[in-house]
């Protein structure tokens, strides 16, 4: 019988844990109108996690600080904060908690893979999703009615990158004839190359060498550098994330090859605010194409200066487009007049927000599969221990050096 | 209640082949009072805990799965994420790339699985391998498995694979409108087809015969048990079952990509869970997982909105995790057979 | 609960000599070596890459090997001696590293300075974990349990320091930075530095394993725990110094990589892996072998990446890592039972 009344135990335990975990839901009926965050909170990428989650956080203080959505008179927001631990799987089950809990729109989530699922989750239950920072093109072919994103995709980064790199050469009057490319291995930094590689052979600039390095177990980047340096190009462009970048900046300035430039196009570590310090010397004068937030605005400066002040800690690119988004999602609250999530998503698709927080080349519009329309990027360097805006011209907060020796 | 003597010495256990009609029959019906009082939860969680109910199945699946191979086979695998991946990976080609029901899907990746297992265990034991070097070469296993998949084009390298959305809910491709129960039914009647067979099979000659190998090779194998054969059996099972639970993974959660099917934190929920409830049990694992399951998204809920004297702990993250590795290695250390393995010694004596 | 039936191929952390006293046949590593040397040679000559290219992802192999060296000789110990499969190895790295880097950041220490002053800290600990946490799976020949402790901590420690410093990267400053050439390779001081740390705390380890008494205890443990026992060794004090040995091995490692690697929480992880294959490779307990060991998989990476870029060469190093485990499951320098 002992067994039996063992069993009996289990099947009550479960009981118990499944009431733990049912105290919390409930929806936002006290007037308040729920935006589900999802982020990597924990985890190798916990630290620009917790930089996009208290940038989502600002705008919503923001909104309310400013009356709320006056359309549904006046009613506050509040953010549902949800922690992906950089997994998949718990970044769904999160954002299917946001959404039970009553969330209307949810924004997130940094890496592509979670925003594949929280994605699928969104379009299931007809909720919104505004992609902040998630960059695989995979993630708007899925042909999902729900799915948005504010920052350009890593194709359109590979062919403006290479537009911008060969306008600002010519106008510097050191044209670009030939480059080599090191990129990360995958999805993103594949898209990225393949998008740079046809663009700039369409206007006559050769690829002479891709060199490609693991994500993994990889702790010196000078045999790629020296790989790519060995057709003699005149610029090495570079793809990939913060620690395997600042390695290939170290790389470069240890081996000192004769080009006119080290260039980044949607490189996680060149306009960083931590890489003018991390780098050093390595640093100085690096160029990168990224999307970023518009220095010479002075609203983000504003909203920047703010952030700082809250949170203790720089508002890097990435908490800016957090905060974009859900901007994105208030504007679509007030123009639906409704915190209806479809009514939301009707709202978000047919949306155009003046003045973007980021440096694009207009107002934000999504086409039909949910791409921000004139999400670009633009060129910046670091100068003297700074990152400055240098290319193009309507967004430049310093003049570019080029060749950048 | 299990004073009988026994001859064969180290271990005396419900499975012993003379107690085996009452306390199997007593098994049986434990097992059944589970699973039925498992069943009608649905029907008294909420959705969000219903999400975490279903991942603490996977879990389940995962560790009764490793629990048949490493525990009662004795062969200790870190490289289970082999086997959920190919079971992942399988539902999702097949699915995506030939609109293959996840049906047949599961069954092709089961055999796929079992044989691969099959070959990794026959070289392992081929070569002699043992205790913390046959873990280390399935380790090694599922790290190759990861790398492989990330170059091969037809699994598209790093970029996984996304579950076409249906318009209706489909019981031949797998697929319901979110929140349905039967996300929760389809795992629990998995699970609980895997913890019958489990108690079957310990019960019958191979499984027997594999937990006498594992007791004692060279006594097992003077007695002409063919060593090679039953270890094997118990690994070709516990690779299909686990592949199982990967291909409900795709479905649940739609998305799959190398990490989420092969990286080594797969391979460590699978252990995980069977070491916190009990090695070598049948309830074992699944009293592991559902202390590990809830854990996290527990911790979470109550930092969200932390009592007085934790107030200093909101919005610090990592304290979940830290909390289940401590959990892990006092329950190593001071209940060394797991909660559920500690707790039925206590009963018994 | 899992009885093995079959023990991992016992070996001694006395490099060169067997228990009889009979110097172990060097053809092997000699044979080794050969196969590294000669097959750097076809690279250079038919391998069609430039020379210059080859020079340099030799060296850079060498210097990779250095840093892989330092963390696997601990490990070495650790596996050899105590039976532990230490999955917090790197995770005990990434600890150093932050320990070192908090010195630096906070108390304006030098970084190689904070290095020292790292090691008799991670010693502690070391003898710590080993005391509190392990001795009791040690002492029972429990071979899963000490895996799943550290694994334990492993995670607990990364998480601990993620609650602490958070996720973003961190980076020291550099003292020595710079770097100069040879035979047309570039080579960085402060990579340099940690491969002369690496042999330095290999050639540390051999005299305390050969020169002291306090080695030849731990040799003795290594070699037959319950004779060592009888003699009245006590066997618990020696487990505990020799994790933290292998601990504060890890401090030096830590230390010396900081200066040119980004510090996150996860970090050291990458090397736990690399330095099991290490160690198994140069085989149980060697030393010697876990020098050699790391210089062939710093080699089979770099090179191997000209041929095979990204994961390519990973895949390498686990084929190479399995293959072991197979057909030499002592190693390059273990002995076999």
């Amino acid at each position: 019988m002992k067994k039996v009344s063992l069993a009996a135990m289990l099947a009550a335990g479960t009981v118990a844990l499944a009431a733990c975990g049912s105290g919390s839901s409930g929806s936002g009926s006290d007037g308040d109108i729920m935006i589900g965050s999802v982020h990597p909170l924990t985890g190798a990428l916990a630290g620009v996690g917790a930089l996009m989650n208290d940038g989502a956080k600002l705008a919503v203080e923001d909104v309310n600080a400013d009356g709320g959505i006056e359309s549904l008179d006046g009613r506050k927001l509040t953010l549902g904060e949800g922690d992906s631990k950089g997994a998949a799987d718990t970044g769904q089950s999160e954002a299917q908690r946001l959404i039970s809990d009553g969330a209307v729109a949810l924004v997130g989530t940094y890496q592509s893979d979670v925003t594949a699922n929280v994605s699928a989750v969104a379009e299931r239950s007809r909720v919104p999703l505004v992609i902040d920072v998630a960059v695989d093109d995979s993630i708007l072919e899925q042909g999902y009615k729900n799915t948005f994103r504010i920052q350009p995709d890593a194709t359109s980064m590979g062919a403006d990158g290479a537009d911008d790199l060969i306008a600002l050469a010519e106008a510097n009057g050191k044209p670009v004839e030939t480059v080599s490319y090191i990129h990360i291995e995958g999805a993103f930094g594949q898209s990225v190359f393949d998008a740079f590689k046809e663009q700039a052979e369409s206007q006559g600039v050769q690829v002479l060498k891709e060199v490609t390095y693991p994500g993994t177990n990889f702790t010196d980047a000078t045999t790629q550098v020296r790989e790519a340096a060995a057709g003699n190009p005149d610029v090495i462009v570079a793809t990939g994330y913060y620690p395997d970048q600042l390695l290939v900046a170290q790389a470069v300035k240890a081996l000192d090859p004769d080009i006119d430039a080290l260039y980044g196009v949607a490189n996680g570590a060149f306009d960083d605010g931590s890489f003018p310090n991390d780098a050093g010397a390595a640093g100085e004068n690096v160029l990168s194409a990224n999307y970023h937030y518009g220095a010479t605005n002075d609203e983000v400066a504003d909203i920047r200066k703010r952030f700082e002040a809250e949170f203790g800690r720089p508002m890097e690119t990435a908490s800016v487009l957090s905060y974009q988004a859900v901007m994105v999602i208030a504007q679509a609250l007030e123009e639906a007049g409704s915190d209806d999530p479809e009514d939301v998503r009707d709202a978000i698709a047919e949306i155009e927000v003046e003045d973007p927080l980021l440096a694009f080349d207009g107002p934000i519009t999504f086409d039909e599969t949910g791409q921000n329309e004139n999400a670009t990027v633009i060129v910046m360097q670091t100068k003297k221990g700074k990152v400055e805006q240098v290319f193009p011209d309507e967004f430049t907060t310093s003049e570019p050096v080029y060749p950048a020796k | 209640m299990t004073a009988l003597t026994t001859e064969r010495a180290p271990s005396v256990s419900s499975d012993d082949p003379r107690l085996k009609d009452r306390s199997t029959a007593r098994t049986y019906l434990a097992l059944v009072v589970l699973l039925a009082v498992a069943a009608v939860l649905p029907f008294v969680l909420d959705e969000q805990t219903e999400t975490v109910a279903v991942r603490t199945l996977i879990f389940a699946i995962m560790a009764v799965g490793w629990n048949l191979m490493s525990g009662y086979g004795g062969m200790f695998s870190f490289g289970h994420a082999a086997f959920f991946g190919i079971g992942a990976y399988t539902d999702a080609y097949l699915l995506v790339e030939h609109g293959i029901s996840p049906w047949i899907a599961m069954v092709v990746g089961a055999s796929i699985s079992a044989a691969a297992g099959t070959l990794i265990a026959f070289l392992c034991l081929r070569y002699r391998l043992a205790g913390a070097y046959f873990a280390l070469a399935t380790f090694a296993f599922a790290q190759v498995f990861l790398l492989v998949v990330q170059n091969l084009d037809f699994l598209r390298r790093t970029e996984g694979f996304n579950v076409p959305l249906l318009t209706e809910n489909s019981w031949w491709m797998l697929q319901f409108e979110q929140g349905s129960h039967f996300y929760y039914w389809i795992p629990l009647a998995i699970l609980g087809a895997g913890l019958l067979g489990t108690v079957a099979y310990v019960n019958s000659r191979s499984g027997q015969y594999v937990q006498a190998v594992r007791d004692d090779e060279v006594a097992a194998a003077s007695l002409g048990i063919n060593v090679m054969r039953v270890r094997l059996v118990a690994v070709a099972i516990s690779c299909a079952f686990t592949s199982l639970a990967g291909a409900f993974y795709t479905q649940y959660y739609f998305f799959v990509g190398p990490e989420q099917a092969f990286g080594s934190a797969v391979s460590v929920n699978a252990i995980v869970p069977a070491v916190i409830g009990g090695i070598g049990t049948v309830f074992g694992p699944v009293v592991g997982a559902m202390v590990v399951g809830p854990l996290s998204e527990w911790i979470a809920t109550v930092l969200r909105e932390p009592p007085p004297f934790l107030e200093f702990l909101q919005g610090v993250t990592g304290l979940d995790v830290a909390v289940y590795a401590a959990l892990l290695i006092l329950i190593v250390l001071f209940m060394p057979k797991g909660i559920y393995g500690t707790l039925r010694d206590r009963f018994r004596s | 609960m899992t009885d093995t039936t079959t023990s991992p191929p016992e070996t001694q952390p006395d490099d060169g000599k067997t228990r009889s006293g009979r110097p172990s046949l060097p053809l092997l590593p000699l044979g080794i070596v050969g196969a590294v040397v000669v097959a750097l040679l076809l690279v250079y000559t038919v391998g069609g890459k430039d020379s210059g290219l080859v020079t340099q992802s030799i060296v850079t192999g060498l210097l990779l090997g250095g840093v892989y060296a330092l963390v696997s000789v601990g490990l070495t110990l650790i596996f050899g001696v105590l039976g532990i499969v230490n999955f917090a190895q790197g995770a005990m790295l990434t600890l150093a590293m932050y320990l070192v880097y908090q010195m630096v950041d906070a108390g304006g220490i030098p970084v190689y300075v904070a290095t020292l002053l790292a090691i008799p800290v991670m010693f502690l600990f070391g003898v710590l974990v080993q005391a509190a946490l392990l001795n009791k799976l040690t002492m029972a020949d429990n071979e899963e349990g000490p895996l799943l402790v550290t694994l334990g901590l492993s995670l607990l420690i990364v998480n601990v320091l993620l609650m602490i410093f958070g996720g973003r990267p961190k980076r020291v400053p550099s003292s020595v930075e710079g770097s100069f050439e040879v035979l047309d390779a570039i080579v960085s001081w402060e990579r340099l530095i940690a491969f002369a740390g690496a042999l330095l705390v290999a050639g540390a380890l051999t005299l305390i394993l050969r020169g002291t008494s306090f080695g030849l205890s731990i040799r003795a443990v290594s070699a037959n725990t319950q004779g060592a026992s009888l003699v009245g060794i006590d066997v618990r004090r020696i487990y505990a110094m020799t994790f933290g040995i292998g601990s504060a091995c890890v401090a030096v490692a830590g230390g010396l990589m900081v200066p040119f690697l980004s510090l996150t929480p996860t970090v050291g992880e990458q090397f736990t892996i690399l330095a099991f294959v290490i160690v198994v490779l140069g085989g149980l307990g060697s030393v010697k072998g876990a020098v050699v060991g790391g210089l062939v998989i710093g080699l089979v990476q770099t090179v191997g990446a000209l041929y095979l870029p990204g994961t390519g060469s990973l895949i390498l190093v686990f084929a190479v890592f399995v293959l072991v485990l197979f057909f030499r499951p002592q190693g390059i320098f273990g002995v076999k039972q």
